[in-house]
């Protein structure tokens, strides 16, 4: 599908070097694992940590569909080494319902409708739980923003935004 | 990915030089924004990665009052964007910073590896030139400072030598009566690319700066454009001349973003609208 120099992008491929000792959080938990310098935190924590939430899209920044939480900021894991990832706290989509129970954020997804596919909603989630943890009153043009590196091709965005909106005003009551 | 790398993470300027004197092919990684697309392209084969995010000097990110503002090479743009001492004196490069690609991406971006990269459109590059950036480098001899508007020499090109790395870059004190506008066209509302941008500054003496991004091999100060608005009145007429003089001193091409026409024509459009917003602010 995507072939430079006769190597397929979409494959990983285990460099053979050495692995490097790498100590972070993810979802609340310590780990430490051995990692491929080569291999991208996505690949990490998709294909080693098994977190099928993290999704590979464009796997070049444009989509978005493989955003996570690092150190509390939304960035694109396809665009980190996973070996840069020492020390972070990390927080995937698999980190936001606690027992069992979908957060208020992801509730409000499903009640909207804001999703079809469901490809990119790991990604939306991630990105607008950094937005309400770093923000929890947007404007709508404050969560058009904080989502644009989003992509998502079934909805037209409209019942997304309302889902974020709907969910900061839901966790502002909740923690009253 | 073809590239097998090994991945190196100094804690100091020193032993991140000596690694490089020893390996001078050695890609530099701050954000990665750029380097993880060239990577996974097999663009280039890279036998080394050298991560400069733990070297103290480049997390440096301060303002002092007469001598400026330094922005450290592991700074990212959401940080530049987010920063008060930014927010009051350097108002085009808080918004050249939200312009840049995504949030999520700006997260992570620098604004040093967007200079570095050297993209004719690399849109954090025209406010550094109206603001006289100098782009501090560290070498095996030595640190070594450039001025911006000789850091470009082509596209993809900078005047960078195997071995060296920019440490960060040190912009000229600006007072809050400085005013400054940068304005982009891209395709889309969101994340993309620009079709052209522009910065014109206009300090409290009235003296007025103009540099543009996508409209010529690198990102270019024009400062004979400069020298014939010193000598016109900052009246109502500025815009509208600036709209048509200004296609006299870019030399855009066609790519796949925008026809070198239409770029000569926003350009126009974006400085004479960038004109009108300085006049507004004060410049009267």
């Amino acid at each position: 599908m995507c072939n430079h120099n006769g190597d397929s992008c979409f494959t990983y491929k285990d460099s053979g070097l050495t692995k490097i000792e790498l100590n972070c959080v993810i979802n609340g938990d310590k780990v430490c694992e051995l990692v491929d310098p080569t291999m991208t935190l996505l690949n990490f924590l998709h294909n080693q940590m098994k977190l099928f939430g993290v999704k590979e899209g464009c796997g070049e920044g444009e989509c978005g569909a493989c955003t996570i939480m690092m150190n509390g900021k939304a960035v694109n894991s396809c665009m980190i080494l996973a070996v840069e990832a020492e020390g972070a706290d990390i927080v995937t989509v698999e980190g936001l319902a606690k027992d069992g129970e979908l957060s208020t954020l992801q509730k409000e997804f499903v009640e909207f409708d804001a999703l079809q596919c469901g490809f990119c909603t790991p990604g939306m989630l991630m990105s607008s739980r950094a937005l309400l943890d770093q923000n929890p009153n947007p404007t709508v043009e404050e969560v058009k923003e904080a989502i644009a590196g989003n992509f998502c091709r079934c909805t037209g965005y409209f019942p997304i935004v309302d889902a974020i909106l709907s969910a900061a005003k839901k966790e502002k009551e909740e923690s009253k | 990915m073809l590239s097998k790398f090994d991945y190196q993470r100094p804690k100091s300027l020193q032993e991140a030089l000596t690694f490089l004197g020893e390996y001078p092919e050695t890609k530099l990684l701050a954000g990665g924004t750029d380097l993880m697309v060239v990577l996974r392209r097999n663009m280039q084969i890279v036998d080394h990665v050298l991560d400069i995010k733990e070297i103290p000097e480049t997390k440096r990110f301060e303002y002092k009052p007469g001598e400026g503002l330094f922005i450290g090479a592991s700074v990212t743009v959401n940080q530049i964007s987010e920063s008060e001492p930014v927010k009051e004196r350097y108002m085009a490069l808080k918004q050249a910073a939200d312009s840049l690609a995504s949030y999520q991406l700006r997260n992570r971006a620098t604004l040093v590896g967007n200079i570095c990269n050297a993209s004719p459109g690399a849109d954090l590059a025209s406010p550094l030139l109206v603001f006289d950036a100098v782009v501090h480098i560290a070498t095996p001899q030595g640190n070594k400072e450039v001025p911006i508007q000789s850091f470009f020499t082509g596209v993809k090109r900078t005047v960078l030598n195997p071995g060296e790395i920019v440490i960060g870059v040190q912009l000229a004190d600006s007072e809050t009566e400085d005013h400054s506008v940068f304005l982009k066209q891209a395709r889309i509302k969101g994340h993309d690319l620009g079709i052209a941008g522009i910065t014109l500054r206009m300090t409290p003496s009235h003296k007025v700066s103009v540099a543009m991004s996508a409209v010529a091999p690198t990102p270019i100060r024009l400062v004979d454009l400069e020298k014939q608005i010193s000598e016109k009145s900052l009246d109502d007429t500025l815009p509208e001349w600036l709209e048509s003089e200004i296609k006299n001193h870019i030399k855009p091409i066609s790519d796949i973003r925008s026809s070198a026409d239409y770029r000569l024509h926003i350009s126009g459009v974006l400085a004479k609208k960038g004109m009108k917003k300085l006049l507004e602010m004060g410049g009267k």
